[in-house]
């Protein structure tokens, strides 16, 4: 799995390309809590390059809605391949976290 | 079987209790098809060699350590084999030392000599694990119809070797054995014990037995192997259990996997042998009935994947909201309810393995049995009721029968035909209407409100199960009332299930289902407007769909027209008029 990030506006936006399984869920989440650690409270993952996703990657997913929901954070995920937005829809998560089908529309709603 | 590391868990000499002189040196790997155990055997007349396994290192490493041996005491070399499967034997024939009789005596059961001579690749499972061989020379035939009962016979070999040989069937149960001696030391017995293979045999040293792959002889996929025999099988396993118990056998060496104290052997033995109990008429497995089952299993471990993922993500959010709510107690036990870290590698190791297949040799049976193993350990984590307490029922019955439908395709077990009379529209409705309404309504919410335990329990369902289509337009249209097919209705809920949750997962937010008959068919039709990506994925879901609607008892086709996807499942219609009054549907 590869991670990149980019930091636009004040937003953080991480691209994540490949698998979100067992072994590359905790670089996920490390990518995350280094953003949050250095103060970027704005994340944006770019999931159009994620075929898959695991329980696993569902769990640091969660757990970064609950540290960034004070306000003033933002919290999203775009560019959802089919088979990542049917285990998102069916497992509950589009209700807790925004879901857009673009990067550029999730920019302009922040 | 999981592959194993091809490193050997134990290879350190140990004595042979009850057989004075004797030494024992066991290679033993972890579980997998591709090699077996192996056992080095000596005494002060002979090094025996039990089974060198189906990997060239490993026969590498056994021939260093008979090298050891044989420069501390020249003796003869036996190679007993415990049944002619390839992965027991097909290691050694790179090298001249084993392959060539003024080194080493391979002894096999008569059938199974008789396979290796011949160059068999039925019987070996050559054919079945893709692992050719080359035919080879065995020097003595065990349980040979030549050799007559209580008589001795002395042999000699090109290796310099004499035995005596004797025949009785004074074992337990009258379990047919032969005793050699190799000279003045322990002699071995070996026992003729088929069922896993007709050339199976145990063997005996001191208080020590070696079975071959008795124990996994009724395992799923293993059972039904060409030459298994569910009759003989049984008989055996009885047999063995006397045998241990007479003989006062202290310990157990199966063909794979740890050692066994001869108490829990007992136990397993009786295990397998009731599950062997239940395997009438399973069918055979060979390269053909393999290479399906390899199929179902790729498109089942994908639908598995998919559904183990969404119930643990459901637990998940139904922890997060209840943790929202200050509910920190609930939300730990929601979440304890599925050992999500447990699945995600389970799955893993799974997908990692069918990777490492589609980029090396394809195997199908070690493709079938992985996945075999993979849902033996998914079943055994799986709590149906706690779950479907919270989270959809249909989820959870879904993956329930997602589980049995491979372990009954694995076992070889012919499914029985669930069809029956009934109509598609309720059917039909039922479905809908079960994804469209809550599963408590408001007004039992609040009639629980005084009884903390009924509200708990509402409270959880009505986070975990919210109706699937509850934000969608959905259109029901039907031409006939009734609409009478023979189908198995349970599949076909799930079929029906399985089609909306995918429009819906993947962006559907407006769904037409139609049902109709023609001729002498129905046809349910469901369009929904979800984009349409074609990837890999989607044909292999498609695949899966279409293996579900023949078990439901019908056809499915998947097209796209205008923008949106086209599932049309057509059944058998069955007409009301031609129906005794009695059979009718009201």
């Amino acid at each position: 799995m590869d991670i990149s990030a980019v930091n636009r506006e004040g937003n953080t936006i991480l691209s994540v390309n490949g698998r979100i399984d067992t072994l590359t869920a905790p670089e996920l989440e490390q990518a995350i809590t280094t953003e949050i650690g250095r103060g970027n409270r704005k994340i944006l993952l770019v999931f159009s390059g994620v075929s898959y996703i695991s329980s696993g990657g569902l769990r640091v997913l969660l757990s970064t809605a609950k540290k960034l929901k004070n306000p003033g954070d933002k919290f999203a995920i775009c560019s959802l391949q089919p088979e990542v937005l049917k285990v998102f829809k069916l497992a509950g998560f589009t209700s807790i976290f925004s879901i857009y089908p673009s990067e550029g529309e999730a920019l302009a709603t922040w | 079987m999981p592959p194993g590391d091809g490193k050997p868990d134990s290879i350190e000499w140990q004595p042979v209790p009850g057989a004075p002189g004797a030494a024992l040196y066991p290679l033993i790997r972890k579980i997998d098809a591709i090699s077996s155990n192996s056992y080095i055997l000596t005494t002060p007349d002979v090094i025996i060699l039990i089974d060198p396994g189906g990997l060239p290192e490993q026969a590498e490493h056994l021939l260093r350590v008979i090298g050891t041996c044989r420069a501390e005491n020249n003796r003869p070399l036996f190679v007993f084999l415990t049944h002619a499967h390839t992965d027991h034997f097909v290691g050694i024939q790179a090298d001249p030392v084993f392959t060539h009789p003024d080194t080493a005596v391979f002894a096999v059961q008569q059938a199974g000599a008789c396979a290796l001579e011949s160059g068999d690749t039925t019987v070996t499972q050559s054919d079945l694990m893709q692992v050719p061989f080359f035919p080879m020379k065995v020097g003595l035939h065990l349980f040979s119809g030549e050799r007559h009962d209580l008589c001795s016979e002395d042999m000699s070999f090109p290796n310099g070797a004499r035995i005596t040989i004797t025949r009785d069937k004074t074992g337990p149960a009258g379990l047919p054995r032969e005793r050699i001696e190799f000279g003045p030391g322990p002699a071995l017995t070996v026992y003729h014990t088929p069922g896993h293979s007709p050339d199976s045999i145990c063997l005996q040293i001191g208080e020590l037995l070696f079975t071959g792959d008795l124990l996994f002889a009724a395992s799923p996929g293993i059972a039904g192997l060409t030459g298994w025999s569910q009759e003989t099988l049984i008989y055996s396993l009885g047999a063995v259990e006397m045998l241990i118990v007479k003989e006062g056998i202290q310990l157990v060496f199966s063909g794979h996997g740890r050692v066994i104290p001869a108490t829990d052997a007992l136990r397993m033995l009786r295990a397998v042998r009731a599950d062997a109990c239940g395997l009438a008429n399973i069918a055979e497995m060979e390269p053909d009935r393999a290479a399906r089952t390899a199929a179902f299993a790729g498109d089942c471990m994908e639908q598995v994947n998919e559904l183990f993922t969404i119930m643990s993500g459901r637990l998940q959010y139904v922890s997060f909201i209840l943790d929202e709510l200050g509910e920190s107690g609930m939300a730990d036990q929601s979440s304890a309810l599925i050992r999500g870290d447990m699945i995600d590698e389970l799955l893993e190791a799974f997908h990692n393995f069918a990777e490492e297949q589609r980029h090396g040799q394809d195997v199908p049976i070690h493709r079938v049995l992985k996945a075999g193993q993979v849902i033996a350990k998914l079943e055994r984590t799986f709590n149906r009721d706690e779950l479907s307490a919270i989270i959809n029922p249909s989820l959870v019955r879904r993956a329930g029968r997602l589980l049995s439908d491979y372990t009954t395709m694995l076992r070889g077990f012919t499914p029985p035909n669930e069809c029956s009379d009934c109509d598609l529209n309720a059917l039909t409705g039922a479905v809908v209407t079960g994804l469209t309404v809550p599963p408590f309504t408001d007004d039992e919410v609040l009639s629980s409100a005084d009884d903390d335990v009924a509200f708990s329990r509402i409270l959880l369902a009505r986070i975990g199960t919210p109706p699937l289509l509850a934000d969608v337009e959905v259109t029901v249209l039907s031409e006939d009332d009734p609409l009478l097919v023979c189908i198995d209705p349970e599949h076909f809920t799930d079929l029906l299930t399985y089609i909306l949750e995918d429009q819906v997962g993947t962006g559907a937010d407006r769904i037409e289902i139609s049902a109709r008959r023609s001729d002498r068919t129905a046809i349910v039709t469901v369009a929904g407007n979800a984009p349409s990506p074609g990837t890999p994925q989607e044909r292999r879901t498609w695949r899966f769909l279409q293996g579900l609607a023949e078990r439901a008892g019908g056809s499915l086709t998947v097209n796209e027209r205008e923008g949106m996807h086209q599932f049309e499942f057509t059944a058998p219609a069955v007409y009301q008029t031609l129906l005794k009054p009695e059979h009718r549907v009201k």
